[in-house]
């Protein structure tokens, strides 16, 4: 687990990389709730953004690697690819899961509204899994780190806003309601809703399912393509 | 004289990076400038191009003494840095012609002059090419040419033949020779010694912010003729004795290096015989070589075959 | 002054084909507010106009208060890489040509701000007013953010901290004007919007403005005018010594 070890070292190594991913989650903690809409906290409602940004983040340690030539040592080193991905991707999870944890309970903690805490943090589990998927399948693309992200930040915008996250997907038109269903911030949002409202549990196991589909789905992508 | 640096003295807080330096820069000369890694190349340059200022000492450039760094100066300087310069996303041609304006470089003239740098780095086929989709030779070889747009009398090139393949560094040595017999002062600095034996007709080695040596190729050869280097190839070199060889008088270095034993001793020592005697007490002998000394030999001997970042041989 | 100015239209070439700036700063907006055209429809506002435009605007405007990352962008690529030496042995003033560098920033991202509004304008029915005005505003608001990148650039030693500040003074400017959720009413917050926030500063200069109260359009211009002197004397002092 040496991959594992110094990822998690490489992560937190700065004060700035240790600042952005801890102190959010206890900012988002204390932003407001909006009158009709969102339901939740916006911190919460926002927080799956915040996930996905975390996540490309986090896995620009892999396009580092290529970068520097380290991918191409390490794929003459006794460490499979598959090895070095699973590493690389249990870490930012773990990273992901106690930023999830601070939010969740800091919240219940704190007082907040979440209506069924233990289920909002299995679904922002579930979509930090989809979201390194997706940050994986992502880099995958692309050669230079400060490149992919920065496309990537231009994207998050188009996402945030159709896969409603910044405004309920009802009141998109048709066209851009069926667009969203693609994305995995469409059945976050579903999620949120089910956590609101409630309903059936197979209702919430196909949120999650779908999911960890799309992780599975952005997994195979991602990691078809050798770093070196 | 092209330039000159008088006793130049230059430190980063209270780290010593130049020590005295006297240097004399003379038209027409190719002079090759090697060191060591932290030796002070790069300060050098630096200092001799106004890009830092110096605690102590003058620049002279161009005759001008009391504002060296004057635009009117600067002009006749072509600076070829170490790193790639140039602007990835521009053509070559666009590359070549933002240094041109940047040099006063206008009209016709302008137009000429690029064409005329593009082709002498054999470039002329690709000038609507992006420089970011040329190969590192390719980029090399266009910052050279922006460097020489403007037609400079001082050209410095600081280790412009780092990482490229073997046909763009013999272009580039090619044309240093060329640009020589044109009339350019060129200030060389590079790790390869086969680069400065192949142009330099003065080579100066730094070390420690020091200059420790000047003079042509063959003066600096013959100033360390006075020493032999023997390679011994042994059958067993773990139970040669190099403490039984180093106390022989006149030997000044003994080196293990594998099965091979490398002995630096004075000329004509005449200790072939004895060292050969106490070698053959405790190993085999495969092979004896005696070498002539060439410009890497100089430099080793003079700036010591130790690692300078802590590491050791 | 002459060899400076003979780099102008090459910066501006560089510029017009970085096309992930281009993607930042025209492209991502142009998608956001033709989903919100169609997300919003014929809603009304308070007044009675389509609360489109209200968004269009200020969208329009909240792209502008990115624009100094072009600037932070070029400036690092040549005055804090490589490239530094060769233009400091070069015969030409390095805070001229650093000047040359922040005024093509400035201008480029004026002009990606008029194409927005030329975009809203013709091809989503926005209306804005007095274009003269729009514009003047809009170069104000880039002049502005381009001046507070400067000072980031010559104030922090890291370039890429001053990036990472550049992009906090955008949204930071985006979340005190209530835009991702509603801000609480505390004085501070009220007095950093009314005069300080660049943005808010702009959106009210041009809808005072559209609705033909000129006396308060000018005040927030006014304060946008003296937010870029002060930001000049600023960039001014730090610059000299950085460069």
């Amino acid at each position: 687990m040496t991959v594992f070890h110094y990822v998690l070292k490489r992560s937190i190594a700065n004060k700035t990389s240790l600042l952005i991913l801890f102190l959010f989650p206890v900012v988002a903690i204390f932003l407001p709730s909006g009158e009709y809409w969102p339901h939740l906290p916006y911190g919460y409602q926002y927080f799956g953004i915040f996930i996905l940004f975390i996540s490309l983040k986090l896995s620009g340690l892999i396009l580092e690697d290529r970068m520097r030539g380290i991918a191409k040592k390490l794929s003459i080193a006794p460490i499979s690819h598959f090895s070095y991905l699973a590493q690389n991707l249990l870490a930012y999870f773990l990273i992901l899961v106690l930023q999830c944890l601070i939010l969740v309970y800091g919240g219940v903690f704190f007082g907040k509204e979440l209506y069924q805490p233990f289920w909002l943090l299995i679904l922002f589990l579930t979509f930090s899994m989809a979201s390194i998927a997706f940050a994986l399948m992502w880099i995958s693309f692309f050669r230079n780190k400060e490149i992919s992200m920065l496309i990537f930040m231009s994207m998050i915008s188009v996402i945030a806003l159709i896969g409603g996250v910044l405004i309920p997907i009802e009141l998109l038109p048709e066209v851009l309601q069926k667009v969203a269903i693609t994305l995995p911030t469409f059945w976050l949002a579903w999620g949120i809703d089910w956590i609101i409202f409630g309903g059936e549990v197979k209702e919430f196991l196909l949120v999650n399912g779908m999911l960890i589909l799309y992780m599975f789905l952005f997994l195979i992508i991602g990691s078809v393509k050798k770093l070196h | 004289m092209i330039a000159s640096l008088n006793g130049i003295v230059k430190r980063y807080d209270s780290k010593l990076v130049l020590d005295y330096i006297d240097l004399e820069i003379n038209e027409g000369q190719i002079i090759g400038l090697l060191g060591p890694n932290g030796a002070g190349k790069s300060t050098l340059i630096r200092c001799l191009t106004g890009m830092e200022t110096v605690n102590q000492g003058n620049v002279t450039l161009f005759g001008d003494g009391k504002k060296p760094f004057q635009n009117k100066n600067k002009e006749k300087i072509g600076l070829v840095t170490q790193e790639i310069s140039i602007f990835p996303e521009l053509t070559a041609k666009e590359n070549a012609n933002f240094f041109a304006g940047v040099y006063g470089l206008k009209g016709e003239e302008r137009k000429r002059r690029v064409a005329e740098a593009l082709a002498f780095v054999g470039l002329a086929e690709q000038t609507k090419g992006k420089a970011q989709n040329f190969s590192g030779g390719m980029q090399r070889r266009l910052n050279i040419a922006c460097s020489l747009v403007h037609n400079p009398k001082l050209l410095i090139m600081d280790e412009p033949t780092v990482g490229i393949d073997t046909q763009s560094r013999n272009h580039i040595l090619q044309a240093v020779k060329q640009l020589q017999s044109k009339g350019t002062t060129i200030l060389y600095t590079t790790h390869y010694m086969e680069e400065v034996e192949a142009i330099a007709s003065e080579v100066v080695i730094l070390d420690k912010g020091q200059i420790i040596t000047k003079g042509t190729v063959q003066e600096l050869i013959q100033n360390i003729q006075h020493e032999e280097k023997i390679k011994v190839e042994v059958s067993h070199p773990e139970e040669v004795s190099l403490a039984n060889i180093q106390a022989l008088p006149d030997v000044k270095q003994v080196i293990k290096d594998g099965n091979q034993i490398l002995i630096v001793t004075s000329a004509n020592s005449g200790h072939l015989d004895r060292i050969l005697t106490i070698i053959k007490e405790d190993s085999g002998v495969v092979g004896i070589n005696v070498e002539k000394p060439n410009l890497e030999d100089v430099f080793l001997t003079l700036t010591g075959r130790t690692l300078r970042d802590g590491g050791s041989v | 002054m002459m060899r400076v100015l003979r780099t102008i239209p090459y910066t501006l070439i560089r510029m017009s084909r970085d096309y992930i700036t281009l993607l930042l700063l025209l492209v991502v907006p142009i998608i956001l507010i033709t989903i919100f055209y169609f997300v919003l429809g014929d809603m009304k506002n308070q007044y009675g106009d389509l609360a489109f435009y209200d968004t269009a605007q200020l969208m329009t405007l909240v792209f502008q208060l990115f624009g100094g990352s072009i600037v932070i962008a070029y400036i690092q690529d040549d005055l804090f890489s490589a490239r530094r030496q060769r233009i400091l042995v070069a015969p030409m003033s390095l805070p001229l040509y650093a000047l040359s560098i922040s005024l093509c920033g400035m201008f480029f991202s004026i002009f990606l701000g008029f194409l927005l509004v030329l975009f809203t304008g013709v091809g989503l029915n926005v209306e804005w007013g007095n274009v003269f005005w729009v514009m003047y505003i809009i170069a104000l608001l880039a002049v502005l953010s381009s001046l507070v990148s400067l000072i980031l650039i010559f104030s922090v030693k890291n370039i890429k901290l001053a990036e990472r500040l550049s992009d906090v003074y955008g949204i930071g400017c985006v979340v005190l004007a209530g835009l991702f959720f509603p801000i609480p009413d505390y004085p501070v917050i009220t007095f950093i919007n009314e005069y300080l926030n660049p943005l808010l500063l702009a959106a009210n200069a041009i809808s005072y403005a559209q609705s033909n109260l000129f006396s308060d359009a000018y005040i927030y211009m006014f304060r946008l005018g003296i937010g870029i002197v002060i930001t000049f004397i600023i960039v001014y002092v730090l610059g000299r010594r950085k460069i």
